[in-house]
């Protein structure tokens, strides 16, 4: 079949161009790393304190917020992007900054893609732990560091979810780098915008190639993290 | 309880630290790139040919910059211009470059090389467009679609072709409009390879075309089936942005790569540039009268007394 031999061969160029450790791939792949980490540890530097906080106090409209945040976490990628394309525009609000078509405008707009996944996530792990050790903290009057100590800790299962949950989301996120970050090459080019640039090129092996490497990072930061669940599950019921 | 104030105030500086952490963490990534890095807003088809990527190590080399670029259609091209968001232009849409600069946003602009459109389609051609002049073949095309026989595939993104397809169309006083109407809203590589899937028509530079046709070999089964018309003659200016408007913008680099392109060497690699061995870009600076444009005599003159006194010629 033509069509088949058309897609094998992309594979098996794909390998080649993989093992050839190409350097203007080895720059992509590192760039998109590189954005969606700092996304991620961004996100959950802001979402869990304040996930954690939304969690544990109340105050009017907690629930309104916990709605809010939760819709958040489906916020469609190209609409982040058109908001911070406009906000960092040189006419923009924010233009005298020049972040524009940059790296930093990338980590910005998957940031707001980040935060309300990793906010989420805690708000909702934080609110399903056993009431009996919520009112034990209270009962030992407990101060807040200590408490929230407690209580993050025994969450942790769920904001490694979490962390995995924003991470994915990030790395695999296409239309708000692609605005932002205007795909330039050597510069903004992620693995997701190279990806579509090769296929509208045709070079379709170049597309798989980056597409191997997208779906092995995607695998090994998950097997990292689950083998950081599996460990305190294990440490928990021993 | 001084242990809870305690405990509140240590909230306080970790958060403190937290958000400190971020903005640093911001601003180490932020760091700025040792060469000066020019943004040129172009089209999909100085980019999808890689006449960019051709000329960008001689460039670069030559000032110490580093140069990349944004592929967009010509109108988006010039939106971002109009924002302040690139430093120079290299578009294609006579008409609309000169309503850019009159409108104050470009201070000066240059034709600095051409190529052609072709009409594409299937090798069956049921419209039978093969052969015929452009306006013939809009028209030809346009019956056998309402007959429901063939399709046309438009950018529709605003572009400088698809500028020139609606030109053609009023050219043919047809509305293009029907079920046989498809509008892609991309660039002009995934347009060709929309009309390659419904065995429809379409209308490419001629670069972006046999780029694509090199990169898909067979998988590509469109063909060439009108070409050499005067009316589809595709010049491409360079324009320069107003530096007063947006002051931001570096302008200098974007000077030196206007410089670069009128300049011997620029018009040479232009002119060498081949995809299989087929020449894609036609130098023209200089001499625009010879593709039937309006002579530039002021700009080049005041440009080549500019390219003498910076050593570039």
């Amino acid at each position: 079949m033509d069509g088949f031999e058309v897609i094998a061969e992309g594979f098996a160029r794909a390998l080649q161009i993989l093992l050839s450790g190409d350097q203007g791939i080895l720059e992509i792949t590192l760039l998109s790393l590189r954005v969606s980490l700092a996304a991620t540890l961004l996100g959950a530097a802001f979402g869990i304190p304040i996930g954690f906080l939304v969690a544990r106090k109340d105050f009017r409209g907690r629930s309104v917020v916990t709605t809010v945040i939760n819709t958040l976490m489906g916020l469609p990628p190209v609409v982040v992007g058109l908001v911070v394309y406009l906000f960092l525009s040189v006419s923009g609000p924010l233009g005298f900054l020049r972040l524009l078509y940059t790296p930093e405008a990338m980590i910005i707009a998957q940031m707001i893609l980040t935060f309300p996944v990793v906010c989420g996530i805690t708000i909702s792990s934080v609110l399903s732990l056993n009431p009996k050790l919520k009112e034990t903290l209270v009962s030992l009057s407990a101060p807040p560091s200590w408490e929230a100590r407690v209580l993050l800790n025994e969450s942790k299962l769920g904001l490694i979810t979490a962390i995995i949950a924003a991470f994915g989301a990030a790395i695999s996120e296409v239309g708000a780098i692609m605005m932002v970050g205007g795909n330039l090459l050597g510069y903004t080019r992620a693995l997701t915008t190279a990806i579509m640039l090769y296929t509208n090129m045709g070079e379709f092996a170049t597309a798989i190639a980056l597409g191997i490497i997208l779906l092995l990072i995607a695998f090994g930061v998950n097997l990292f993290l689950t083998y950081l669940q599996m460990r305190s599950r294990v440490r928990r019921t021993t | 309880m001084p242990s809870l104030k305690d405990s509140r105030i240590s909230v306080l500086v970790v958060v403190a630290i937290v958000v400190i952490a971020a903005i640093l963490a911001i601003f180490y990534v932020n760091k700025p790139a040792a060469p000066q890095r020019l943004v040129i807003a172009t089209t999909t088809s100085t980019a999808d040919t890689g006449l960019l990527d051709h000329l960008k190590p001689y460039f670069d080399n030559r000032f110490g910059a580093n140069m990349t670029w944004l592929y967009l259609g010509t109108g988006q091209a010039l939106e971002v211009a109009s924002r302040g968001d690139a430093d120079v232009l290299l578009v294609h849409d006579r008409a609309r470059e000169e309503a850019f600069v009159s409108s104050g946003n470009g201070t000066l602009r240059v034709t600095v090389m051409y190529n052609d459109f072709v009409i594409v389609g299937p090798p069956n051609d049921p419209a039978g467009a093969r052969g015929t002049n452009a306006t013939e073949a809009m028209i030809r095309i346009a019956r056998a679609g309402a007959d429901g026989n063939a399709a046309f595939v438009s950018r529709g993104d605003n572009s400088g072709t698809e500028a020139l397809e609606k030109r053609l169309w009023a050219d043919a006083g047809v509305s293009a409009s029907g079920t046989w109407y498809v509008s892609t809203g991309s660039g002009m590589a995934p347009t060709i390879r929309v009309a390659n899937e419904r065995g429809g028509y379409t209308i490419s530079d001629r670069g972006s075309f046999y780029k694509l046709r090199s990169t898909m070999n067979a998988t590509l089964s469109l063909v060439v089936l009108c070409e050499n018309d005067t009316s589809l003659l595709n010049p491409y200016s360079i324009i320069l942005l107003n530096s007063t408007k947006h002051p931001n913008i570096n302008s200098d680099l974007a000077t030196n790569f206007l410089l670069f392109m009128v300049s011997r060497q620029g018009q040479s690699l232009i002119g060498n540039f081949t995809v299989d061995g087929r020449q894609l870009f036609f130098p023209v600076y200089g001499n625009p009268e010879s593709i039937g444009l309006p002579s530039e005599n002021a700009t080049v003159t005041y440009l080549n007394s500019l390219l003498k006194s910076k050593g570039l010629e």
